[in-house]
This record gives C-alpha cells, structure tokens and sequence, in this order.
C-alpha cells in the first residue's frame, strides 16, 4: 500500500487467511459484504466523535478559527484535513512525521468531503476578502484494526455534521464573534454525507471483501475505495495495490456500495439524531457516559467525599532572617558596573580564584585603552590601530 | 456543570470511570474520565528500542501526549516529561534492559484537573500491559480560589478562577508525594494544606485502586 | 587514583564524601555556587543579562518589537520567553530543532514568568487594540554545568530590569507609530520570582544548585520559586524519589534565603550601574 513499515504476517497466517476467503468464509464470521459493526459515540464539545468500527477507533474534532481567505478565492471558507497516524493505533506509526499513509487519506478525505462540495464554504465567508472562517478537522487514529480510511471519512462527516460554529456580526468593520452564551452557534451547511467503501481484492481479482481487517490487509492485493452519498452519486473512486479490474467487477462494487452507503448514512443520521435529542432534553453526554458499563474491564467510583476535618499540623517556617542577610550584604563582591558576585563556592573555570576580584575591571580597563586607541588612530593609517589593540596591555 | 458544583460541598472528586483493555492493538490501554475530562492512554513494550535510544542496564520509557486538536508544542513535552519522570520513578525498568516501554496518551476532553486525569489513566494502562511496577500512583489536582478556599478535582470554569492550581501525584507504599506541579501564587502554609486534603484522596485512591476492587467484585 | 575511582564508581565516590557532608567541589549540602551577574552585557539589545552560576552560563537578551494584540485582549502585549541549550554548551545537545530538555526549560520559564505576574502586560500597550510591544526574551546558555532553570531565571530577571524601551506613540493622520522622544523608560517588573533547585541523592540526601555531574547522579530533582513576598510562585518535582514534608520545608527554607540573597545582589549590581 505504501512504504511504511510493512506488518508481518507467517506464511502460514497468510495461507490461512486466503483458504478461507477461497471457501467463501472470513476468520471473523462475517459474510463477504459485511461490514462490521459501527459505533458513533460523541462528545462533550460540538464537532466531537468517536467512531468505532469492529476494533478499529477514530477520533475527530473539527474546530474552527478566522483567517485571511486565500487571494484567488477571497469568499470561500476553508477546510483543513489533519489525519494523525497515532503511535497508539499500531507499533508501526511513528510518531512525528506524517506518513505516506497519512498523506494517502488526507488527500482521500480532500477529494471526497471538500471536492465534492459536501460543505458549502461560501457560507463560511464573513467579510470577503479579509476574513473567513477556516474549518479544521483533527482526526486521530486510536486503533488500527484495518479499513482506516473508512471509519475516518465517517468520523469526519459525521463530526462536521455535528459541529457548530460561533455566530459573527458585522458592524461597519469590526466582526464580533459571539459566544455560545450569547447567541447560539450555527450549524455548517452540509449539502449531501459522503461515505465510503472499502473493496478488498484477493487472488487476482477473483475475490472481493467488503470492510478488510489489518490481518486481511495483510494479504490482500490491493483494494478500491468508493466514496458515494445517499443521492447515489459517486464522489470518489480510489484505487491502489498492484491489480488490475475489468468493467464488470467496478460495477458490482458500485452496487454494493449503494446499499452499504444507505445503511451507514442511517447509522449516522440516527447517532446525531439521538444526540440532538438527549443535548435537548439536558442529558448527560460524553464519552464518560458512553462507556461500556457492562464490561468486566470497566470501574466506576462516584463523586466521592473527602474528609478532612481532622486538621493536620501544618509545619510553621520560621526563617532567621536577621543572620543570613547580614552575611549575605558582606558576600557580596562589586566586580565593576554592572557586576556583582555573591558566594565562592564550587568550580569555576572562567576566573581564577586569586585575580577574581580584579579581572573583570581589568577588562573593563582595556576597554577604554581601545577606545583611546581608535581616537588616536584617526589620525594614523588603520594598520597602525591593529598593533595598538594586538598589544597587551600590561 | 459548574452551578451544579457549586451546592456540593468543595472537598469532593466528581465520578470516576475506567476501562482498562479496551483497544485491541497495545499491550496495555486505558481509559479514565473524572467528571468530564477524559483521556485515552495505551502502552506498548517492554519492544525492540531504536540502538540510538537503547540503554544498557534499563528499558527506554518514553511517552508521547497528544492533544486533541492541533500540533504539540513546548507544553506538552513539559508534560511528557513530567509523566515520564513520574512513570521512570515506578516501572522497574532494570528488569527489561535494552527494551523500549511506549506509553502513548491521547486527550479526548478536557473539563479540568488534565494533568492528573493523564497520570492515573496512565497508572491503570501500566497495570494492564502487566509491567513489573515498585507501586502504584494516584494523582490528585487542586485549586485555590481567590478566598484561599480548596477545591479538589477541579473543573476547567474552577481552573480558570483559580488563584492556583496544584497537582500531586502520590505512592502507594509510604503515600509521599513524587511529582508536584503547581502555577499561580501560594504561600507556604496553603502549600501543606493543599498537600494533606490531596493526600487524603490518594490514600484512598492507592489502598482500594479503581481497578482492584471493583474488578473482584464483579 | 581518586580519578579512576570516581570513572569507576561516581555513585560510590560521591558517597564517599556525602557521608563527611561535604561535595567533591568543596561545597557544603546546602551551599550554592558563586554567582555572577553582569547587566547590559549586550549593547544592541533593549535588555540584556549574563549570569554565571559557578561554570553554568547563561546570556539573556530582550528584544521589543512592535505588533498588533490579539482582538480578546486588546490591551495586552506579549513576553515571549525561549531557552536555547546549542551544541556549544554541552556535547549532550545535538544541532538541529530544539532539544526536550530545551523546551521543557522554555515551557518551565513560561509558567514562571506567567504565574508569578513578573510583568504586567498591559504596561506594554502602546495604542489599544493598535499597537503593543511584544518582547522576546532568549535565553542562550554558553555553558551547561546543572541547574540551568536557576541560572535562566536569574538572567530573565535581571533583563527585564534592565529593559528600556523607546517612548512611541501612534500618528493620528498615518495611523503609523511614530518616536515621540529619544529618552526610554525602564519598564517596572512587578514581581522577582527567583528559583532554587536541588537535587536528591541516593532517595534521601538533599543537595543544593547541583552541577552536571551531580544532576546525573541524582535520583530526582525539585525546583522550588519563590517572590519577594515569601511566597511560593512554583515547587516542581518531576518525578524521582518521594521527598518527606520535612524535606520539602527544608527546600522551602533554604529558597527563601536564596531569593533574599539574589533579590539583593541585583539591587547591588543596578546600584554599581549608577556610581
């Protein structure tokens, strides 16, 4: 897929794998159009997700700030994609340097949600030409379980659904942003949701996945990515891995995506509905709240009281001044303007101990003997004022 | 949030929650939330380590912070370190010399008292990967309000009035304090007291750890 | 022999002499290195500071410029503190983007000079929401011995004492600062933070202002900074072996008679300026 640091996988794994996806079965259970099981979960904060997909985990969070438009499009908004390949997804991303990975799906989440005008930037204009609102999207990648590209291009759209900017005024030429508490903040206007499918092929084609693990990443040739929105349009069309297809298997895959596509929209029309909802009717939201309670892993204290009427002694700090400052106002050694010293202690490889007094008013000295120097020089050639200053001064 | 708080009496933590192993990649991984503020952490390791890292008679920790939005800058290698220090201080790094322990923290929001919410999350990852670790470690932050009152767990709008803000993270063999950072002004005697109710908690904390208990139980 | 010793075994050799409570520089625990500090060490800055901190050497000089403030706080202007650690100080820092140990100096610094109050921001507005001043404060340490945050702070403040800006003010027809008179005023530094750190040796042993080598050695560090007023500005303990309450005091203690000794040799060293 790209040059990052290839996982590993056995020879014996890899014949495993491939056997059963020739037996019509996949190591999970799933069937081959499945897709695994998607969760959307949100945040505190507007424009907060995560999106889980199998063991896979996205996180998002879109922010925005104002900036000066670019100068050919001086009305249009921007939107900055930030995919981070955490090294907490997998042992295999570094931290640091974006990957060509990374830059893969970034340039996959351009072309499908900016490219296809999902959202219309000319509303993200405030005074055209000087200022407009920049959209950025954060994405991190918790886990890597496979199928990135998909589960980052559902957390962005559906974070950029969810996210709400603050409300500006403009008054002559000031813009006052107004604070949530003031007016309440805009939704962005997301013209159509763009979501992707990955298409995984195996053994030259003849087989297809939908939604790979990273195990069956591992073995695959290589996978096409379609990118469609509930209108049946196609947004984009991705494809990589050394394979090549013929007409016929495109247009199935553009058919499968159909109904995939359909079933992941509903998914997160539903979580941003039932958000909506519970912010309403003054739920509780956050992900505190969207743990899994019934895990064995999972442990809870609530708000938990402290007692500490039993006062405890508070050691009192008495500093003798009076002593210390009077040695300290006799330690302190005046070396010239602007120079003073205070304690001997320790090594010091600067000044040496018996002269320390006297050096640096000795520099000072020499000092004024250059100056005297350069004023006599006036006078003389310049090769002369280099053998003054060459010569100690002793 | 905060009106709520404001009724309760001040010397109380709000709700805590973990869940430990919940992503399928690292060695070990974490989630812990106080109140609001969440943050995500994993371990990987004791791994290979980069010759260039390697040291001979330790494992190499090494913890990367990652906000939620934009790049990290100096303040988050001040906290890295400072978790880095703190986990240095309790994993036994001697056991797995020439090795690289990983622990990777990831914000996921932050309602206040982060510093602490980061080091306890931390801790449980820890004891998920299964490291060999001299103790345990509760972290407890403070605030002082302008009267001098504490506040203890603090909420980002609590931060933000504060005069100062203590974080100190706890043992759990002798509960001495091995990491303290604190912003803003306070004198000595407001020092000690911040100190006694924190250590007051993390005594608590360490004794009958979130995960400990409750796991036996259920 | 006493070299090989110490090449061998420098925990043991340090042990050594710990236990006659005396350093192998000649020092007592408790016992700070000489410290030197020169002021308007470079010309061409709006202020400047050099401090020497037994061999650790640190050179702070300030530079104003002009900006606009940011539109929530019209008012403000900027302190902007950086820590240089270049290869020339230490062979333990390697050329290129800043090193960790550099920016988490930098970011202490920051926290610093941003908690204590040492300036207020708005003295360095000009013309509100038009113009203010915005001061780079860089720190470049020349020699690294230890403890470079004590000698960074001492040179910031010193600097910032010695900082005299040009008096300016905003044309009304060109909307353009303009250099109203060629006297400048100092600037008030409102607080005088002063930091000291000490090292813990073998979980227990606390020393003071400790060196490289002792730094290495240590199984923790605190930095404890405290103002004017007797109060405490930050007290950093990342990590390391736990320290008692005793131990903290005996910090705390020993920090406030530092700061009373540097709060003093400053004003001396601003006084010999004016004889």
């Amino acid at each position: 897929m790209c040059t990052m640091k290839k996982a590993a996988i056995s020879n014996a794994e890899k014949d495993f794998i491939l056997t059963c996806i020739k037996n019509r079965r996949r190591v999970d259970g799933r069937q081959a159009y499945d897709f695994r099981n998607a969760k959307i979960s949100f945040g505190q904060d507007l424009g907060h997700c995560e999106v889980q997909l199998g063991d896979t985990r996205v996180l998002c969070q879109v922010s925005c700030e104002i900036i000066e438009p670019r100068q050919n499009r001086p009305t249009e908004g921007g939107l900055y994609f930030n995919v981070e390949l955490s090294p907490m997804a997998s042992p295999l991303f570094e931290p640091g340097r974006q990957s060509e990975f990374g830059i893969e799906i970034i340039r996959f989440l351009e072309k499908t949600v900016r490219d296809s005008r999902a959202i219309d930037t000319e509303s993200l204009c405030i005074v055209a030409g000087e200022k407009v609102w920049e959209i950025r999207i954060d994405i991190h990648v918790l886990n890597h379980d496979g199928n990135i590209m998909d589960c980052v291009t559902m957390a962005a759209v559906t974070a950029l659904s969810h996210f709400r900017r603050p409300d500006v005024s403009v008054v002559g030429e000031d813009v006052q942003v107004h604070s949530a508490a003031d007016r309440d903040p805009v939704s962005l206007s997301v013209h159509h949701l763009p979501v992707s499918v990955t298409f995984a092929y195996f053994d030259e084609g003849k087989y297809l996945l939908v939604d790979p693990t990273e195990r069956e990443e591992c073995v695959m040739d290589g996978s096409m990515i379609l990118s469609m929105n509930i209108h049946r349009e196609l947004c984009t069309a991705h494809m990589s891995g050394d394979m090549l297809l013929v007409k016929d298997q495109i247009i199935r895959c553009t058919q499968t995506a159909i109904v995939k596509v359909s079933e992941l929209t509903d998914l997160i029309k539903k979580a941003l509905e039932n958000d909506r909802k519970a912010r309403a009717s003054g739920n509780k939201c956050g992900f505190a709240e969207t743990q899994r309670q019934q895990k064995v892993t999972y442990l809870k204290r609530d708000v938990t009281e402290v007692d500490v009427s039993d006062k405890v002694e508070i050691p009192e700090i008495t500093l003798d001044e009076t002593e210390d400052s009077k040695d300290q106002a006799e330690s302190l050694v005046v070396l010239g303007k602007g120079t003073v010293q205070v304690g001997e202690g320790g090594h010091n490889t600067w000044l040496v101990d018996d002269v320390q007094g006297v050096k640096p008013v000795q520099q000072k000295r020499k000092k004024k003997k250059k100056h005297a120097a350069k004023k006599v020089k006036d006078a003389g050639s310049s090769e002369e004022e280099e053998t003054v200053i060459l010569v100690p001064d002793s | 949030m905060t009106s709520q708080r404001a009724d309760c009496g001040n010397l109380e933590l709000r709700s805590q929650s973990c869940e430990q192993n919940l992503l399928s990649r690292p060695d070990g991984s974490a989630t812990y939330c106080q109140g609001d503020t969440s943050v995500i952490v994993a371990v990987y390791g004791p791994a290979e380590v980069k010759q260039s890292k390697e040291f001979l008679d330790k494992a190499t920790l090494e913890v990367i912070f990652k906000p939620k939005v934009g790049i990290p800058g100096c303040s988050e290698k001040f906290q890295e370190r400072l978790i880095r220090n703190t986990c240095e201080t309790i994993v036994l790094t001697a056991l797995h010399p020439r090795s690289s322990i990983n622990i990777i923290i990831q914000v996921m929001h932050n309602a206040g008292s982060l510093l602490s919410c980061c080091v306890n999350s931390t801790c449980m990852a820890l004891l998920d990967a299964g490291l060999p670790m001299s103790c345990l470690v509760a972290a407890v932050t403070c605030s002082l309000s302008c009267d001098g009152d504490i506040i203890l767990d603090p909420t980002s709008q609590q931060e933000k009035e504060a005069k100062a803000i203590l974080t100190f993270v706890f043992e759990s063999r002798d509960n001495e304090i091995i990491t303290s950072n604190t912003h803003g002004i306070y004198s000595i005697k407001q020092y000690y007291s911040c100190v006694e109710a924190c250590r007051k908690y993390g005594f608590v904390s360490c004794q009958s750890p979130l995960g400990t208990t409750n796991t036996v139980e259920q | 022999m006493a070299a090989d010793f110490k090449t061998a075994q420098p925990v043991e050799y340090y042990r050594q002499f710990l236990k006659k409570d005396v350093r192998p520089d000649g020092r007592e625990l408790g016992e700070i290195r000489s410290t030197i500090v020169n002021i308007g060490s470079i010309s061409t800055a709006e202020g400047s500071a050099l401090v020497k901190l037994g061999n650790t050497t640190v050179i702070c000089g300030i530079k104003a410029e002009l900006c606009t403030p940011t539109n929530d706080e019209p008012k403000k202007g900027f302190v902007v503190p950086n820590v240089d650690l270049p290869p020339l100080c230490s062979p333990r820092f390697r050329p290129g983007p800043p090193s960790e140990q550099a920016q988490v100096v930098s970011q202490f610094i920051a926290d610093v000079l941003k908690d204590s109050k040492m300036v207020n921001h708005e003295d360095l507005c000009i013309a509100e929401g038009k113009i203010v001043w915005v001061l780079y404060c860089d720190m470049m340490c020349l020699d690294y011995d230890g403890n470079v945050i004590d000698a960074c702070i001492i040179s910031l403040l010193a600097a910032l004492r010695n900082v005299a800006l040009p008096s300016i003010e905003v044309d009304e027809e060109t909307a353009k600062p303009k250099l109203t008179s060629s006297t400048s005023s100092t600037m008030t530094v409102q607080s005088l933070p002063v930091s000291t750190s000490f090292a813990i040796f073998d979980n227990s042993i606390l020393i003071a202002d400790p060196t490289n080598e002792e730094e290495n050695l240590a199984t923790g560090v605190v930095t404890v900074v405290t103002n004017e007023c007797g109060e405490l500005c930050a007290l950093h303990k990342p990590g390391g072996s736990s320290l008692s309450e005793s131990q903290i005091q005996e910090c705390v203690k020993r920090s406030f008679s530092r700061g009373d000794e540097i709060r003093k040799l400053l004003d001396e060293t601003f006084n010999s300026l004016d004889r």
